[in-house]
């Protein structure tokens, strides 16, 4: 069984929600997140907002915007698979999520030893939320 | 890679995210979260509190860094010289695999 972490963006996670559904991954845990990545603040994000073109009169604005770690709030999800659906899963995520710009977020895949359902005890593959697609 | 996930205090988390920065490590993901510790959380008399308020920061890095990114953050989230109760947990756990969404490739070694 593996552990497939995604930190996504934020207002991504109702066609994520949908997509994981349509697939047979029905059980997930998410919940809000903030960080930030390589890039702190997208160079691109800024100069749309800088339309009149004042911001470039003023060199240094720019890179002083974009450093010192600004946080984005992100959706962090929590998706517990066996590992021969991992690559499904992945592959699902990036579909839906993909728009190409810095800021899509990342997926991360951790092994899980074992897996208990607190209500009936079971355990192992058979405790995970497996849904026929 | 090695997920490293640190819980320390709300206080200390932004001198936390500025160490790694400053170490060369930008990308931190933060959640609130509370809890309590051994101690069984706080006890003032009869009143007990034991859903602290701390902060999550999960951050990924090389197999190589995870001492160095351990360090770092062992040393800006201690309280006063030798630390104390409440300063919070680090834990590392192995990931086996990392994708970045949007270029859609598997990562390397190189990139976190």
């Amino acid at each position: 069984m593996k552990e497939v972490i995604a930190v996504i963006r934020a207002n991504m996670i109702n066609q994520t929600k949908n997509a994981l559904l349509e697939m047979g991954f029905p059980a997930f845990t998410a919940c809000k997140a903030l960080g930030r990545g390589k890039r702190s603040v997208d160079f691109q994000v800024i100069q749309a907002l800088d339309k009149n073109g004042s911001l470039s009169e003023t060199p240094d604005l720019l890179p002083s915007i974009s450093q010192g770690g600004r946080l984005i709030p992100k959706r962090y999800l929590s998706i517990v698979v066996p590992s021969e659906r991992v690559k499904e899963l992945v592959d699902t995520i990036i579909k839906v999520n993909r728009t190409k710009q810095p800021g899509d977020g990342k997926i991360f895949v951790l092994p899980v030893k074992n897996v208990f359902r607190v209500r009936t005890g079971e355990t192992g593959e058979a405790a995970l939320d497996e849904m026929a697609v | 890679m090695i997920m490293i996930k640190a819980v320390v205090r709300p206080e200390k988390s932004n001198e936390v995210m500025k160490s790694l920065f400053d170490a060369g490590y930008p990308a931190v993901t933060k959640i609130d979260v509370a809890g309590r510790g051994k101690q069984r959380g706080l006890k003032f008399g009869e009143v007990v509190y034991d859903e602290l308020p701390k902060v999550l920061l999960m951050v990924v890095v090389p197999d190589l860094d995870k001492d160095y990114v351990i360090k770092s953050i062992m040393t800006s989230a201690k309280t006063g010289s030798k630390g104390s109760f409440g300063d919070g947990k680090i834990f590392v756990s192995e990931v086996e695999e990392v994708y970045t969404i949007s270029s859609g490739v598997k990562e390397g070694e190189e990139a976190a």
